[in-house]
């Protein structure tokens, strides 16, 4: 058991770590990256609408008609999301204005539905918890890595926490502001997939 | 009415859903291979995105806002899309079958495609009247729809091109948009 | 039918739940959220227009009732006496809203200080407004018998180049609160004291 708990956790880690082997939830990927805060912050609200819904289909998928299971994992789903949103608006302000319609656009952002059919929906709560923890802190991992390398060539800095930078490049350092731009996203993932295949194509 | 039609091309070419806005990537890389699905996918998010437009703005007007549930929001919505691709598909394929033959296919991704949300989102955050809320919805959908045709235009080159091997599908996509996207941006400064 | 029934129990059971659990947070998060609203969003504002005063803005704010909306109000006692208030109104032209919070000096009925408020996830709108000083301290120190409008529409205030939309939205939001001002002044005054 603790095995097969490992095997679904560590998965979304690597060998399915999302957006880059598992293609789903791009959006975020490319809006929310301008700084390493604002991928943490979209990595933890994942991780913990991933978590709650996977738990709540794994309880209730015996109970749930598989004619109508769509419509009952958008109504968990999107009760998540809500949740998180008003959470993140009590107690993270900042971070709520920055990530703004990013946040409700979880729902349709493919991996809670995706893994809830895929996963939740045949699989027992633990497996359920380990397989949506383990796919969202892999999701919020590519999203501060991709984060990290755009905050740090955009802008010469890099914020963890708090809207401080914790590093800043130095006056010396001329900015590539491309990076920041709507552009520099697409590029900017679109190098990271290609160096991702060629590490996982060895 | 002239700002109306300054909105229209805001929302197609500066604030371009796709491109500049980040939303509908996962059916903007997943139906852009051949220009048929991507005409068939476009035509598709216009009509659903209209009507979504349309009868969301209504609901959170005339029942969320009175009821003072505006919090409900991102379910009503979401609940009331999927209801309303699931009805259109029906209605298409008693009533046009010929259309429905065209578009049936992509009707159920568009549930899942953030575009159609997310421009009914923006449509009550930026308090558009009905009106503009039509226009922004259609606008936005033939943004995403000129996005998509032009990106499958050029994507069914790339197939015929030697792309080197780890750079290939997704990645070369992604590239791909990221070289549109910068044309779209000099649109900027035109309002 | 009994795998109708079925779904639509379901189905119920699964909203209403889910209804219940979302209004019972909404309800534990409000006030923490006002507050959250009033700090990062209007605190700043209020700040950069009464940069100095001699009592506490966000602490003494009060309602005034305009038509059927509330109206929140901010007095600001200034360092030379004078009495001001600030309230948040907006502009909702093309583009979108443009909250502004708009600060007037009750004795000179002048206008100190515009800022403008709303966050929008839209690249351009608003933004320019908040990043351009010069733009906004063009309403500094009008009299409440200006006219708002941008210059093409006959008023007193430059148009941002560029952004002559976002400009119409934040003159429009100012002319509503000359308005809301004249019209509720004696209102103001009265709860001040």
């Amino acid at each position: 058991m603790a095995q097969s708990l490992a095997k679904e956790f560590t998965k979304g880690l690597w060998a399915e770590i999302p957006p880059f082997r598992l293609v789903l939830g791009l959006c975020p990927a490319l809006a929310v990256t301008k700084s390493l805060e604002n991928g943490i912050g979209m990595g933890i609200a994942l991780t913990f609408v991933l978590v709650c819904s996977n738990l709540f289909i794994s309880l209730l998928r015996n109970i749930i008609p598989s004619k109508v299971r769509i419509a009952c994992f958008i109504v968990i789903v999107a009760t998540f999301v809500t949740i998180v949103e008003l959470l993140m608006q009590a107690y993270a302000y900042e971070l709520f204005l920055t990530l703004g319609i990013f946040i409700p656009l979880i729902v349709v952002n493919c991996i809670p539905l995706g893994r809830a059919e895929a996963f939740a929906y045949k699989n027992g709560p633990l497996l359920s918890i380990a397989d949506g923890l383990g796919l969202g802190i892999g999701y919020g991992l590519s999203l501060s890595a991709l984060a990290s390398v755009r905050e740090i060539l955009g802008n010469g800095t890099l914020t963890v926490w708090g809207g401080i930078p914790a590093f800043t490049m130095g006056p010396d350092f001329l900015p590539f502001k491309f990076l920041l731009t709507a552009p520099g996203a697409f590029v900017g993932l679109g190098l990271m997939l290609c160096l991702m295949n060629l590490i996982g194509k060895k | 009415m002239g700002d109306l039609f300054v909105l229209v091309i805001s929302c197609i070419f500066i604030n371009n859903i796709l491109l500049a806005q980040y939303l509908g990537n996962c059916p903007f890389l997943g139906t852009s291979k051949k220009m048929e699905t991507a005409i068939g996918m476009a035509m598709a998010v216009i009509f659903v995105l209209v009507l979504a437009g349309a009868l969301t703005w209504i609901i959170n007007e005339y029942m969320l806002k009175p009821m003072d549930v505006v919090y409900l929001q991102t379910l009503s919505f979401i609940l009331v899309i999927a209801a309303l691709v699931q009805f259109v598909e029906m209605f298409l394929k008693k009533s046009i079958p010929a259309l429905y033959g065209s578009l049936g296919i992509y009707l159920p991704l568009i549930t899942t495609n953030c575009a159609v949300l997310g421009v009914c989102l923006i449509n009550i955050k930026e308090e558009y009247t009905f009106v503009e809320s039509l226009v922004t919805s259609f606008a936005y959908a033939a943004g995403f729809g000129l996005a998509l045709i032009l990106f499958a235009g050029v994507r069914e080159r790339i197939l015929l091109a030697r792309v080197p091997k780890p750079l290939q599908d997704v990645s070369i996509g992604l590239i791909t948009a990221g070289m549109i996207a910068m044309t779209f941006m000099s649109f900027k400064g035109m309002v | 039918m009994r795998e109708m029934i079925n779904m639509i129990v379901v189905l119920t059971v699964l909203t209403t739940f889910s209804g219940g659990l979302l209004a019972a947070v909404k309800s534990k998060t409000e006030v923490q959220i006002e507050n959250q609203v009033l700090k990062f969003q209007k605190a700043p504002a209020i700040k950069g227009i009464f940069p100095e005063t001699t009592n506490d803005p966000l602490a003494e704010r009060f309602n005034v009732k305009n038509e059927n909306m509330e109206l929140q109000v901010f007095p600001g006692k200034l360092p030379d006496g004078s009495k001001a208030v600030a309230f948040e109104t907006s502009g909702t032209g093309f583009g979108g809203a443009v909250g502004l919070m708009v600060g007037i000096n009750l004795d000179k009925d002048t206008i100190i200080g515009v800022r403008v408020t709303t966050h929008s996830e839209t690249p351009g709108i608003g933004s320019r407004a908040k990043d351009d000083p010069a733009f906004v301290s063009q309403f500094s120190g009008k009299g409440m018998d200006t006219n708002f409008g941008v210059k093409a529409d006959g008023g007193a205030i430059d148009a941002m180049s560029g952004a002559t939309v976002t400009s119409k939205a934040v003159s429009l939001a100012a002319t509503q609160a000359k308005e809301i001002y004249q019209k509720l002044k004696p209102e103001i005054v009265k709860q001040m004291n």
